[in-house]
C-alpha cells in the first residue's frame, strides 16, 4: 500500500475495504489450517461419552486430563501396559546424543572441507551431498546387517548410530555452506598465531557457528524424534522410540476405540519438536539466511 | 631480527607456473615491497614466506635456517592481512594475546605485552571491545598489534591499507614507516599501489607474470627503470613513451619528432648526445624515448643544458601544486608537468623545456633499457 493514499480521504475507504477483505481471507485460511490441531487438542480433553455424544468440533465441557494421564502412564502398547512414558525416555536418550554427535561431526567435516581444502575436497563434498538424496528405505538392509555385526541390534545405541550416520550428510551440508562464508584469512591468521586444526575449530570457528548450530539442531532433532521407519525396523518391544510406541498404542485396541487417548498420545509425541520450534524457531530462518547478505 | 633469503623460488599449481624462479636477498632490518598488478604472484610469494603455501622448488631461509618445511608458527614471522582477519568472537586484547597464548606464554606476561603494544599503537582504551565495534582504522591497528606483540624476526604485510579510505591510508602509511624505523625489523610488504611502494620501501621488487623485473631502491626504480613495464608501472602520471628513430647530428646523436604548435606539425630534433654510448648502435633504427612528465616543463626555469621549443597545449589538468599539460607529439598524447602559477596564464601554444639527460631509452623490440 502506498503512503500517498493515506492523505486522500476519498481513497481511504476503499483501502479500508481492501484491508478488511485481506484480513478476512487470512483469517479463513488460519482457521482452516488450525482446525486439525483444534480437533486433536479438543478431543484429547473430552471423555469417551462426550466424544460419542457431541460433534467433532464442539468445545470440551471441562478440562479433563484423564486421557493424557492414561496415555502417559497406563495405556497398553502391545501386551505391556506402561503408557508412553518409558518410550518417551527412549526417544530422549536416542535423540539427544544423536543430535549432538551428528551436529558436532557435521561441523567438523564442514570445517575441514572448507578451511583445509585438500585435493578432491569438492568431490568428497559432492559425494556427501549425495547422501542427502538416499532414501531411508535403501539403507535399511545394509544397516541391519551392520548393527548385527556390531551387536547393537534392538538397542537405543543402534538407533543413535543409525541417525548419526544418516544425519551427517545434512549437517555437513549446513556447516559447509555456512563456513564458506567465513573468510579463510581467519584460519591463516590463526595458523600463523600457532593454533592447530582443532584449536582453530574450538576457539575461532565454533564461536562463530551458533546460527548454523541452531539450524542443524532443529533439523536433526525433528528428523530423529519424528523418525518411524528406523525405529520400527531396528527395535522391538522395550527399546522402541516413542513414535513406534504411539503407533502401537493406537493399534492396540481392547473393545472400545479410545480416541481421546490416541489424540493425547499424538500430542505427547509431538510436544518436544513443537517445543524446539517455539524456543529456537526464530533462529532457524536467521541461520538459514545468515551469510547470504554481506555485512 | 634476521635476514631473509629467497633462492630460485618456484611455485606451480599443476602445470601453471605462478612463480618462475624468484631470487631476493633481504638484509636484516630491510623493508622490501613486492609491487605488481593482481595475478603477478606477489601474494603467492608472501604466502610462501609465511608458510601458507608450499614451495614447489627453491629455498627460502630466515637467518641461516631454511624454512621450506617449517610450520608457519615456528618460522618466527607475523603477518598482517588485507581483511585484517581479526577473530570476531574475541576482544581486542584477546586478539592480540592469542598468538602468545598459543605459544604458552603465562598470563601476566601476556597481559603486560598486550598493554605495551596497545600503548605503542595508541589503542589501550580499546582492549575490551570486540572487532565489530571498531572503525576500519582501529581494526587495522589491532591487526598490526597482533603482529607486533610477538616480536617476530620478519613482518609480512599483505596489502594492509587497501581497505582504508584515502586519508586513513596516508596516516597508516606513515605509521608503518615509523614502526619500521623504531623496530628496525625486516619487513616484506605486498601492494599494487606504486606510491605506497615508493614511500615505504628500502627496496622494491617489481613482479610480472611470476618474474622479478627489477629489484632496486625506489629512486633507482623511478629514475632508471630496466624496462618499459617497470617504467609504465611506477610513477603517476606514468612515463611518456615516444617512439622515434635515432639519427646522427653535428653534435652527436638526435631523434626527430613532430610537435604540434601554432596549428601545424613542426619537426624537432631531440638531443640524445647525453646517451651517446647507448644510442650509437641504434643509428637509423627505431627507439623509444621515455620521459617522465616532470622532465618536460615550462621553459626558462630549467638549467642551461635543457632544450626548449614551442608546443600546443591540448588540455590542462590542475593537480594543486602542479598542472599537467597534455601535448601532442608524434600524433600521441604526451604529459608535461608545469608549476601551477605558470600554467594559469597559458592558452594555446607555449614554450616547453625538455631535460633529455633524464630520459630513459628503450629498445622497442625487447622493451628493455639501453645502457
Amino acid at each position: 500500500m502506498s503512503n500517498s493514499t493515506t492523505f486522500v480521504p476519498a481513497q481511504n475507504r476503499s483501502v479500508l475495504w481492501m484491508r478488511l477483505l485481506l484480513w478476512t481471507i487470512l483469517l479463513l485460511f488460519a482457521i482452516w489450517f488450525l482446525l486439525p490441531a483444534y480437533v486433536v487438542v479438543g478431543t484429547s480433553l473430552k471423555d469417551l461419552a462426550e466424544i460419542r455424544g457431541g460433534s467433532l468440533l464442539a468445545l470440551p465441557h471441562e478440562l479433563n486430563f484423564t486421557a493424557w494421564r492414561h496415555a502417559w502412564s497406563e495405556a497398553c502398547i502391545g501386551v505391556t501396559c506402561t503408557g508412553l512414558e518409558p518410550y518417551f525416555w527412549n526417544s530422549v536418550t536416542m535423540a539427544l546424543p544423536a543430535v549432538t554427535l551428528s551436529t558436532l561431526l557435521g561441523a567438523l567435516t564442514g570445517y575441514a572441507l572448507t578451511k583445509w581444502q585438500f585435493k578432491g575436497a569438492n568431490l568428497v563434498f559432492a559425494l556427501i551431498l549425495f547422501g542427502c538424496f538416499v532414501p531411508f528405505q535403501v539403507v535399511i538392509l545394509p544397516m541391519a546387517q551392520t548393527l548385527g555385526l556390531i551387536g547393537i541390534t534392538n538397542t537405543v545405541y543402534g538407533l543413535i548410530l543409525v541417525h548419526t550416520v544418516y544425519g551427517l550428510a545434512f549437517t555437513t551440508l549446513f556447516f559447509r555452506n555456512y563456513y564458506v562464508t567465513i573468510p579463510d584469512e581467519l584460519v591463516r591468521a590463526a595458523t600463523i598465531d600457532g593454533a592447530g586444526f582443532f584449536t582453530i575449530f574450538r576457539r575461532i570457528i565454533l564461536p562463530l557457528s551458533p546460527p548454523i548450530i541452531v539450524v542443524s539442531v532443529i533439523w536433526q532433532f525433528t528428523q530423529i524424534w519424528n523418525d518411524f521407519l528406523f525405529g520400527a525396523s531396528f527395535t522391538t518391544g522395550g527399546a522402541q522410540p516413542i513414535t513406534v510406541a504411539m503407533n502401537n498404542l493406537v493399534n492396540t485396541t481392547t473393545g472400545v476405540k479410545q480416541y481421546n487417548v490416541d489424540m493425547a498420545a499424538a500430542l505427547i509425541t509431538a510436544a518436544p519438536t513443537l517445543f524446539v520450534y517455539i524456543v529456537a524457531g526464530r533462529y532457524f530462518v536467521r541461520g538459514l539466511t545468515a551469510g547470504s547478505v554481506k555485512g | 631480527m634476521a635476514s631473509l633469503t629467497i633462492k630460485n623460488a618456484v611455485k606451480r599449481y599443476g602445470n601453471v607456473e605462478v612463480l618462475k624462479g624468484v631470487d631476493i636477498d633481504l638484509e636484516d632490518g630491510e623493508f622490501l615491497v613486492l609491487l605488481g598488478a593482481s595475478g603477478c604472484g606477489k601474494s603467492t610469494l608472501l604466502n610462501m614466506i609465511a608458510g601458507l603455501e608450499t614451495v614447489t622448488e627453491g629455498e627460502i631461509s630466515i637467518g641461516d635456517r631454511v624454512i621450506n618445511d617449517v610450520h608457519p608458527k615456528d618460522r618466527d614471522i607475523a603477518m598482517v592481512f588485507q581483511s585484517y582477519a581479526l577473530y570476531p568472537n574475541m576482544t581486542v586484547g584477546k586478539n592480540i594475546a592469542f598468538g602468545l597464548e598459543m605459544r604458552g606464554v603465562p598470563k601476566p606476561e601476556r597481559e603486560a605485552a598486550v598493554f605495551e603494544v596497545a600503548k605503542m599503537l595508541q589503542m589501550d582504551h580499546l582492549l575490551d571491545r570486540k572487532p565489530s565495534q571498531l572503525s576500519g582504522g582501529q581494526r587495522q591497528r589491532v591487526a598490526m598489534g597482533r603482529a607486533l606483540v610477538r616480536r617476530p624476526e620478519v613482518f609480512l604485510f599483505d596489502e594492509p591499507l587497501s581497505n582504508l579510505d584515502a586519508k586513513l591510508r596516508l596516516e597508516m602509511r606513515t605509521e608503518i614507516k615509523r614502526l619500521h624505523k623504531r623496530l628496525n625489523a625486516t619487513m616484506v610488504y605486498v601492494t599494487h599501489d606504486q606510491i605506497e611502494a615508493l614511500t615505504l620501501a628500502d627496496r622494491i621488487a617489481i613482479l610480472k607474470d611470476g618474474e622479478v623485473q627489477q629489484l632496486a631502491s625506489p629512486a633507482e626504480i623511478y629514475d632508471l627503470p630496466v624496462n618499459m613495464f617497470v617504467a609504465g608501472l611506477v610513477g603517476s602520471p606514468p612515463m611518456n613513451f615516444i617512439a622515434t628513430k635515432v639519427s646522427r647530428t653535428e653534435k652527436g646523436f638526435g631523434a626527430e619528432i613532430y610537435v604540434r604548435a601554432h596549428g601545424a606539425e613542426h619537426p624537432i630534433l631531440l638531443d640524445l648526445t647525453d646517451h651517446s654510448t647507448s644510442v650509437a648502435p641504434f643509428v637509423g633504427r627505431d627507439i623509444v624515448i621515455g620521459l617522465r612528465p616532470e622532465a618536460i616543463t615550462q621553459a626558462g626555469v630549467g638549467s642551461v643544458e635543457t632544450q626548449s621549443f614551442a608546443s600546443e597545449v591540448d588540455v590542462t589538468e590542475a593537480t594543486g601544486a602542479d598542472t599537467l599539460c597534455i601535448l601532442n607529439w608524434n600524433g600521441k598524447e604526451v604529459m608535461a608537468r608545469v608549476s601551477s602559477g605558470y600554467a594559469q596564464i597559458i592558452e594555446g601554444t607555449m614554450e616547453f623545456a625538455v631535460d633529455m639527460s633524464r630520459a630513459s631509452l628503450f629498445d622497442p623490440d625487447t622493451e628493455t633499457r639501453l645502457d
